[in-house]
């Protein structure tokens, strides 16, 4: 029975958490609002349910849907703080999510072996993507990224991330060349060289497919979620490249470009510029970052209690410099515990393809533990000033549908590949 | 007031937040522990073996268990070797030690155990090196390696 308690124990603590956050917003609203009782209510009924449904049908890994409540309950929590109407949608797009987590995970389950098939689609959707944005596109905070859908706007560079992981999982883990019977010294030295190219093969088109999706997203002026794309082909190519030669030519490319960049490319000298000293320009280019900086500096250790903050100096304080004022209001110790829980996800992801018995399946959560890992790390590291800052969102905490929405098929995908653990490799052919 | 009271309130928040990281850590500090030991077959007394090839099988089965001194195998979630085959009561059979031999034993289950193929009745029998088990769809060799001393 202890063993019983202590597996539910973490569903307490979530419902805690939104009971308490909820009491706070209260607080700080000053009226009795129905609304914030329904969400932080809802928010716990549907964490729960899901966890239920997760772990009687057996569908996987139990510890990364609760996380993912965590987070965003803590992301629902400083929404409505922040803005009563976004903690609303935020908590519906929550709900949203939640359906395309289950969705994906039972259209994984039935369709992962063909998946691995599919390369040439998945890169012509996000080329179809780019082109959509390029001419349909409309212009949001200096780039031109965004499309409205009847009223809605979505952000198709977000849903490429996915695409782009798939397309590099199915390059590297193609189907090798059948066994040949070796038996003939000559026919054994023709295998040989069959295979040295069809790795050459390989690596030629992952590397062809990175750039050309770098480049369309350098072109929209998406440094954030092109680094991330690069950091996403660099951490493949160090787990499948075979040579290390090609992974180091890769990462010298990388530096150069870098380094083109900063010289010539007056958007991303600004970004510099603002990185290595804020308070040159602190009412022009340096205000958002600098903002950042005086809201973590007040917030000091514990921070300075939620609703008592004052995070709306900070501009677009929402999406991209939420976690500036989680360490406002929360102290330098909750923003440490949202990183952990970061941590936390981004090893169950690990783990879970570390368990995969299918290669391709293997592939795909090690590039989308690696996403997740490396976006935190990037709109993290910029809020701070660890690293110039590119505008991306924090997963499941910043306000923004695209963004949620993808991540949550990303982690929809981990959870059906979790769930097939106990299944054997079918390699096909 | 408001200010002192938010202040303390965020202290507890985050301080539920940290327990949920610990708890959630402790759960899968012991997932792992039981992992090693199950991959551990060496230091086990017995194991058992999967006889029907996996890809047959509907559902998730590992390759072999270990058993200690009491194993109970069902489709029910808290049972030591744990089967979703629908064809298995919630608890169906159970592995114990006694004065250092194995013992298999029937819990009334709606389809019974079978041991070498015959159905068990309500007694204990005896589990020697090489027994097959057969529970639901699932046939195990039951695999007690001699003690070399």
């Amino acid at each position: 029975m202890n063993k019983k308690l202590q597996s539910i124990r973490p569903l307490f603590l979530l419902i805690a958490v939104n009971l308490l956050g909820m009491f706070l917003i209260m607080l700080h609203e000053g009226n009795a609002d129905k609304t914030m009782a329904m969400l932080s209510i809802g928010m716990c009924v549907l964490s729960i349910a899901a966890y239920i449904i997760i772990s009687v049908c057996r569908l996987g890994d139990g510890y990364l849907f609760i996380i993912i409540s965590m987070l965003s309950s803590v992301g629902i929590i400083m929404q409505s703080r922040i803005n009563p109407e976004n903690g609303i949608r935020q908590m519906k797009l929550y709900l949203l999510g939640v359906g395309f987590f289950f969705v994906t995970m039972l259209l994984y389950r039935v369709f992962h072996k063909h998946l691995r098939r599919l390369t040439l689609l998945y890169f012509g959707l996000s080329m179809l993507l780019f082109a959509v944005t390029a001419v349909f596109g409309t212009v949001k905070n200096g780039s031109k990224n965004w499309i409205v859908l009847g009223g809605v706007s979505v952000q198709p560079s977000e849903f490429i991330r996915i695409l782009f992981v798939l397309s590099l999982a199915a390059i590297l883990t193609n189907a090798r060349l059948p066994e040949k019977m070796k038996k003939s010294k000559k026919e054994k030295k023709k295998a040989d060289t069959d295979e040295k190219n069809l790795k050459r093969m390989r690596l030629t088109l992952a590397a062809g497919i990175a750039y050309i999706n770098a480049f369309c997203l350098l072109l929209q002026r998406e440094w954030g979620i092109a680094l991330l794309f690069f950091a996403i082909y660099l951490a493949f190519l160090y787990i499948y490249g075979e040579s290390r030669l090609f992974f180091l030519a890769n990462v010298l490319m990388t530096i150069a470009a870098a380094f083109v960049g900063v010289n010539f490319m007056s958007h991303i000298q600004v970004r510099v510029a603002t990185w290595l000293d804020p308070f040159a320009d602190i009412t022009g280019k340096g205000y958002q970052i600098t903002q950042s900086l005086f809201a973590i500096g007040t917030g000091g250790f514990a921070g300075s209690g939620i609703g008592s903050g004052s995070p709306y100096f900070i501009p677009v304080v929402s999406s991209d410099f939420i976690f500036s004022a989680i360490c406002e209001e929360m102290g330098v110790l909750g923003g440490t515990a949202v990183i952990m829980l970061y941590f936390l996800l981004v090893y169950r992801g690990f783990k879970i393809a570390l368990s995969s018995t299918n290669d391709f399946n293997k592939a795909v959560s090690v590039g989308l533990s690696v996403m997740l890992g490396i976006q935190t790390f990037i709109i993290v590291g910029g809020v701070i000033k660890l690293i110039p800052l590119t505008g991306i969102t924090l997963p499941f905490i910043s306000y923004g549908g695209s963004s949620m929405i993808t991540t949550f098929i990303a982690l929809g995908i981990l959870q059906a590949i979790s769930s097939m653990k106990g299944e054997v490799t079918d390699e096909i052919e | 007031m408001q200010t002192v009271l938010s202040k303390l309130l965020t202290y507890i928040f985050v301080i539920i937040i940290y327990l949920f990281i610990y708890a959630i850590i402790r759960m899968i500090f012991l997932d792992i522990r039981t992992m090693y030991r199950k991959k551990a077959g060496g230091l086990a007394d017995a194991y058992l073996k999967l006889i029907n090839l996996r890809h047959e099988l509907d559902f998730a089965v590992d390759e072999s268990y270990e058993i200690s001194d009491n194993e109970v195998i069902g489709r029910g979630k808290k049972c030591d070797i744990s089967i979703a085959d629908k064809y298995l009561s919630t608890k169906n059979s159970r592995i114990f030690k006694s004065s250092g031999k194995f013992y298999l034993e029937d819990l009334d289950s709606t389809n019974g155990t079978y041991l070498n193929g015959e159905a068990l009745s309500d007694k204990a029998v005896e589990l020697l090196d090489g027994d097959k088990i057969s529970v639901g769809r699932t046939n195990f060799l039951f695999v007690l390696p001699a003690k070399s001393e």
